[in-house]
Order: C-alpha cells, then structure tokens, then sequence
C-alpha cells in the first residue's frame, strides 16, 4: 500500500510539474532583450566614454563579482573561510597521528611510469591555474577557478606518491592556513586600496572603490603600461586564488589524513 | 522545421530535464538512507538550481544569430559596444550562481566533515540505524 501511494505522489508531481511547465513555456522561454539592470552592466563593463561608470574589464562576470557586487563576494569568500575553518574544528579529533617515518621512492606510491606523469604534469596544471585565475579580468575564469585548478596538484600527488612525500617537502595544513591567510589580508587590503591613498595624499575615497567616482577621484590605474589590469580586479584574483588553493590543499589533506590514525575507521 | 521552432522545442527539453533532474535529487535527499547519497543528491540538487539560474539569464537566437557570452572580445568602440548589448546574455545570473558554487562548495564540506564525526561516533552512515541508536 504504501509504495502504491509513493508511487502516485511521484506521479502526480511529474504530472503537475509537466502541466506547469505548458503553462511556463510562454514565460519561462528567454526573450530577446535582457533585463535593464543587465544593459547597465554590459552597456558600462568597458566604455571610454562613460569614465565614472566603466570597471575597464572587458568580463562582465568578473566585473561584477568584484567590483560591482563586490561586497558580497567578500562575506563569501569568508563564508568558506568559515566553512574550512568549521571543518577543521570537527576533524581535530580525527588525525592526531600524523604519519611517522620519512618518504620513500621505492616503497612508497604508485608505479615510476605515474610518477614521471605526474611530475611533467604539474607544472602545466599550475601553469594553466595561473592563466584562468589572472586573466579572470579579460577572459571567463578568475581568482576561484583558477585556485581551484591549482589544488588539484596536491591531490595529485597524496594519492600518486603519498601524504608522507607532500610532508616531507612542507606542504602541512598549517603551512597552507598561513598562506591562505596570507591570500585573505591581500583581499582585505586589495579592498581598502584606494580609501588608503585617499588617506595618504588627503582625498576622499570609498571603500571598495575601484575607478574614480565623481566627488572621490582617487582610483587604481585601469592598466599598466599598456596592459589591462582593470585596477583592483587583477589583484583581487590574485590574492583569491592564493587563498582558494590553499583553503582546497587544506580540506584534501585533513580528509585525506582523517581516516589513519586517530579513533576512525579505515 | 525552421530553426525557431527547434530552438524552442531544445530550450524547453533543457527545462524538462532540469526539473526532472531537481525532482529525482530531491527524492535521493529524502528518501535514500544513506549519508553520502544524501550528499550527492544535495550537490546535484544546487548544481540543477544553478542551472536554472544561468538558464534565466539566457536570450533567445535572433535571426540564426546565437547569443554570446558576456565577455567583449574587440577593441571597445561604439558600435562593438551596441553590438555586444544587443547580443550578449545576463552576466548577472551567472556571478550570482559563481558565488553559490562557492557557499555550496563550503557546505558540501563541512557535510563531509560531519560525516566523519557520524561515522567515529555510529560506526555506520546509513542514516536508519542513527535514527534507532539515538544518542
């Protein structure tokens, strides 16, 4: 009896969800103008001619991830630095055993081919991280993809040669907080850059601010010699990415750790 | 079959299989005992959502020319910036769901972090024999 009811509730909402979606299809399905809010943004992401308006960043994601929206993305990044740091107090019972002994080419990890791999790899996985995190301004990608890519290196190599190899050559959890920490003070002063000039040189300025505003004309240049950085967007990807490969190097190496050791399972 | 009418019949085919992508995630969150599954059906269920949203910001093809990608790719002149207006889709949605991969991505996290505490603490994940050990 009871998986004829499950069955008919399933039913009876696959039958009303398709009957909703009859209905929607007249409004559901993308018209051919965007949004005004969305002209504002594509029509002032790039355009000279609109100065106290433009980000200078050809990406208009980008553009409003950290200078339009700006704020919010820094309670997320500090949402996830919540979260890593949430997941740290839980598994601190979980790993008190670090792994003794020192690494070993022969013993340890997977066969001398996977290795060899792996080694020629990595540097292209950063190489390519690199590209997507600090051309976050010019073209898709940014600080947390590019971060993201870059941690899979670690992952990499504890699951090719082993945890004991990423300890031996000081890439710890602790080393890894402090980096990130290191990422997140460069977003919060990337953030407070241009009120800091304006403190300096005795101009008023916002905070968050980007390009000159009119009444706050301090501003970060749009590129340097030529070549686009779109003022503090460049650097905002920079220090995310920073902060983002570090927090993920983090999270792989505690759930990587947790199952040895301490009182878990295996 | 103009392309007008294949464009429509392929968008609505994207939404049928988002919903029914949302449903049967919701049924694994509800309904399957175990705690990884949970998780998974959890990710799918934002990753569907997210989906959605970038769906929402979508424009529709104007005279076989596809929309593009909110990213100006010319030097910025006048008519390269009309051009683009007219052609590029929401970029809003998809900074929004950017920063809902990344508040998803903490969750999914901290649940698997909370796993490991179920785990030590049950010795089992299956979500039924937590529910009878109670405490």
């Amino acid at each position: 009896m009871r998986r004829i009811t499950e069955l008919v509730a399933i039913l009876s909402l696959i039958l009303g969800v398709s009957v909703l979606l009859v209905l929607a299809a007249s409004i559901l399905l993308p018209g051919i103008e965007v949004r005004q809010l969305a002209f504002f943004y594509l029509y002032t992401t790039i355009n000279p001619w609109f100065q106290n308006y433009t980000v200078n960043s050809p990406e208009a994601v980008t553009a409003i991830v950290w200078d339009y929206r700006g704020l919010d993305t820094l309670f997320e990044t500090s949402v996830f630095y919540l979260a890593l740091i949430a997941g740290l107090a839980l598994a601190r019972g979980l790993f008190s055993e670090t792994p003794q002994g020192s690494f070993n080419e022969k013993t340890h990890g997977l066969t001398t081919i996977v290795k060899t791999v792996t080694r020629v790899t990595a540097p292209m996985i950063i190489a390519v991280g690199a590209s997507i995190g600090l051309h976050g301004h010019l073209t898709p990608g940014g600080g947390f993809q590019g971060g993201a890519t870059i941690a899979v290196i670690p992952l990499v190599f504890i699951v090719v040669y082993s945890t004991l190899f990423l300890i031996a050559r000081g890439v710890t959890s602790n080393k890894m907080l402090v980096l990130r920490s290191i990422g997140l003070l460069g977003i919060g002063f990337t953030s407070i850059a241009a009120f800091l000039i304006g403190l300096a040189i005795g101009r008023f300025a916002y905070v968050f601010q980007n390009m000159p505003k009119p009444g706050a004309v301090v501003g970060l240049p749009a590129d340097i010699n030529g070549a686009l950085i779109s003022g503090t967007l460049w650097f905002f990807n920079l220090f995310e990415m920073i902060a983002v490969a570090a927090g993920f190097t983090i999270a792989f190496i505690i759930l990587l750790l947790a199952g040895r050791g301490g009182s878990g399972g295996r | 079959m103009d392309a007008e009418f294949i464009n429509t019949y392929l968008l609505l085919v994207t939404l049928t299989s988002l919903l029914a992508n949302a449903i049967i995630s919701i049924y694994g969150l509800f309904f399957k005992p175990h705690y990884t599954k949970k998780v998974i059906a959890l990710t799918i269920l934002s990753d569907t959502m997210n989906t959605f949203a970038i769906y929402l910001g979508y424009r529709t093809w104007v005279n076989g020319v596809n929309p593009r990608p909110p990213v100006l790719t010319s030097t910025p002149t006048e008519k390269s910036i009309s051009e683009f207006t007219a052609r590029a889709v929401d970029p809003l949605p998809q900074a929004l769901v950017l920063t809902a991969v990344v508040i998803g991505l903490a969750v999914t996290l901290f649940l698997v972090f909370l796993g490991y505490i179920l785990y030590t603490h049950y010795k089992t994940l299956d979500m039924r024999e937590i529910k009878k050990l109670k405490g």
